[in-house]
């Protein structure tokens, strides 16, 4: 069927419209309340975690933490009168352009709440996306200030913040007596927001002096600048905020170089490889960090639990997920609907669920009132509860 | 100071031995192979395979277990080059060079996901790391695994060196960088003296990746991209295509980043190095040791 040039436009025209509005029903082109506002059938939970890259076995923990969680409360009968919870885990890989791919993917398929982010710098992006759909965040562990700083009412952080995280190490410097310090970061935005304000913490408080607030690059393998640096600075405690990758290599060439001080890293390189790639020099590394399953009293049904389903011991930030789940359950349940607003609303209004970090009441800001960090050191090569706490 | 110097030479060694195999496949073949870096991750993940199947290995053994799985490694790697070579690059020999480029980057992220799959994503801690004694020259605080290492690379280097000029194939090498018609005209098997050429400069990588895995102690996939390109950069830096180039703009590389860093920072260190490198493809394109070769028509 030969077509003259004008007829061949117009048929083209005409199927673009038909096919944009066929595919505008429910899709990506929707904007406001995104949720399965159908009746029934399951109701999918969102999660952007890593699951490749340096950062993927944490993914996995907090995977398995929210799947327990969504088992158990689908066994016990689901929510909204029968309706079972579906998780759907999307791939964040701690970078920002796969972060917004992966929260689109979340958006599009039809999550009605979102229960993800473990790096800032990759879950910083995605809210505006959330938001965009108001779809509730739920936020397990990613904590920089720059995400309370969006005051976005759809985002609710249960891991303790930046802030918080710095107030415990400055508390812990002071009780044990650590004059100098130097801050080393990986100039990402988590790692930089807890050196920013640690620094201004300590500059208030005044019995600490800071020789030293320095940066690195992430993903090399030397690092004898920083090394050098420090080693002529001489602090007592080297602070360092990154992941573990660089953390460890810092801790062993640190050792290589003679450095007598103590080092102490944040919560984002609390992992079991943080010693195997610090050799030696892991003894005795203190860590800020929210409570692992290991260290909450009362956990240890939770993790034979874990541990019976999944064949593993549960790692950092499992239960945050599980409790990330278990509170978007129940503010579903309160809502008494799946609508973004309405989870917001109810999400707001809670007042004293229990958590393993503690009953739970949001600030204002939609953080948690007290931070959780303790105090861990590496004995043996595993990270335990420090004898002394702030 | 001569802190500085030291740790700029040691990290310059590591840049040095990587530029070798860019320059010498751009000298003969005129590619710039962006797989090397890869080759480099290869062979640390070969050391770490290695290391693993032999089970626990008593700490005074340790150094000659790594030099028995150097070697090793070297091998295997050498191989994986030779059979990237027949397989990516030797069917595009009359293609454009563009095309030949792009496979390159094609093979590199083949082997950098390709490992990731086989291997998992996660960084792994190398077993047999290298410790031993520090001593204290002029100011610097030099570790025996230190000097270990360099002698190593610098004994690559030279034993090089030393087949370029000294040895027949060396000498073939050398004619067909310089006109490779030429050459087959006058009997050389320019096809085995290419597949000959990868196994060297892979091989070398290769050991640069286990002497980087026992030294810093972690490997993990990605850790050949940005070597790759500081290698990169060395090779244009001492003039690409010239071996005493390549071993140069190491050592000028490894210095200029630890100035750099001294000077502004450590987050400024990649900032700095390609820096370098766009100076010098600017003002001076043929590099230190670079010469301009006129094409005769």
């Amino acid at each position: 069927m030969k077509l003259g040039a004008r007829k061949t436009i117009l048929l083209g025209i005409a199927s673009a419209v038909v096919l944009t509005t066929a595919g505008c029903g429910g899709g990506l082109l929707s904007s406001g309340d995104s949720g399965s506002t159908a009746a029934s059938g399951p109701i999918k939970i969102g999660m952007v975690v890593p699951i490749s890259g340096s950062s993927a076995p944490t993914g996995a923990y907090m995977k398995n933490g929210a799947q327990l969680a969504v088992d158990e409360i689908n066994k016990a009968g689901g929510v909204l009168k029968g309706r079972k919870l579906e998780l759907m885990v999307e791939d964040e890989a701690c970078d920002a352009q796969q972060a917004v791919a992966s929260a689109n993917k979340v958006v599009s398929a039809g999550a009605v709440v979102s229960v993800g982010g473990y790096c800032s710098g990759a879950t910083l992006p995605t809210l505006p996306i959330f938001q965009k759909a108001n779809i509730p965040m739920i936020i397990p562990a990613a904590n920089s200030q720059d995400l309370v700083k969006q005051g976005l009412a759809n985002v609710f952080m249960i891991n303790g913040t930046g802030k918080q995280q710095s107030t415990t190490a400055l508390a812990f410097m002071k009780k044990s007596g650590f004059a100098t310090v130097a801050l080393v970061d990986d100039n990402t935005s988590y790692s930089k927001d807890i050196t920013t304000e640690t620094q201004a913490q300590i500059d208030k408080d005044g019995s600490v002096k800071v020789l030293l607030n320095t940066s690195v690059t992430a993903g090399e393998s030397d690092y004898s600048a920083v090394v050098r640096n420090i080693m002529g600075k001489n602090p007592a405690l080297v602070y360092w905020t990154g992941y573990y990758q660089e953390g460890g290599l810092i801790i062993n060439q640190l050792k290589k170089a003679g450095f007598t001080g103590k080092i102490m890293v944040a919560d984002g390189s609390v992992d079991p490889s943080l010693a195997k790639i610090a050799g030696a020099g892991a003894e005795g590394v203190f860590a800020t960090m929210t409570q692992t399953p290991d260290t909450i009293k009362g956990a240890e049904k939770w993790i034979a639990n874990y541990k019976a389903k999944f064949s593993s011991d549960p790692g950092p930030y499992s239960t945050q997920s599980y409790d990330a789940v278990r509170l978007a359950a129940k503010a579903i349940e309160d809502a008494g609907s799946t609508k973004g607003a309405d989870i917001i609303k109810a999400l707001t209004a809670i007042d004293g669920f229990s958590m393993f970090s503690g009953p739970l009441k949001f600030t204002p800001e939609h953080t948690l009132s007290s931070g959780g960090f303790v105090i861990l050191v590496i004995k043996d090569g595993k990270f335990v509860l420090n004898s002394v706490q702030p | 100071m001569t802190q500085l110097i030291w740790d700029g030479l040691f990290v310059g060694s590591f840049y040095a031995l990587i530029a070798l195999g860019y320059s010498m496949v751009y000298g003969i073949i005129k590619l710039l192979n962006f797989a090397h870096g890869d080759i480099y991750m290869l062979g640390a993940f070969i050391g770490f395979a290695l290391l693993t199947s032999m089970g626990g290995i008593p700490a005074s053994l340790s150094l000659g277990a790594l030099l028995l799985v150097l070697l090793a490694s070297m091998l295997l790697t050498g191989t994986a080059g030779v059979i990237i070579e027949r397989l990516a690059y030797r069917p595009l020999r009359g293609a454009p060079r563009l095309a030949v480029l792009i496979t390159a980057v094609g093979v590199s992220f083949s082997l950098e996901y390709g490992v990731s799959a086989v291997a998992g994503p996660n960084p792994r801690a190398f077993p047999v790391r290298l410790e031993g004694g520090v001593f204290d020259v002029l100011g610097a605080r030099v570790s025996l695994p230190q000097i270990v290492l360099m002698l190593i690379a610098a004994g690559l280097m030279i034993a090089l060196n030393s087949y370029i000029q000294k040895t027949s194939t060396g000498r073939a090498m050398r004619s067909i960088a310089l006109d490779t018609n030429a050459s087959l005209l006058m009997g050389i098997n320019v096809n085995a003296v290419i597949t000959r050429t990868f196994f060297i400069g892979s091989a070398l990588a290769g050991a640069a990746g286990v002497m980087a895995g026992a030294y810093y102690g972690k490997i993990d996939f990605l850790m050949g991209f940005i070597i790759g390109l500081k290698a990169f950069t060395a090779a244009v830096i001492g003039g690409i295509g010239n071996i005493k180039g390549a071993m140069l703009g190491g050592l000028v590389l490894g210095f200029v980043e630890a100035f750099g860093t001294e000077w502004f920072g450590g987050q400024w260190r990649d900032v700095f190095a390609f820096a370098v490198l766009i100076l010098f493809l600017t003002l001076r394109p043929t590099g230190i040791l670079g010469e301009r070769v006129t094409e005769r028509m």
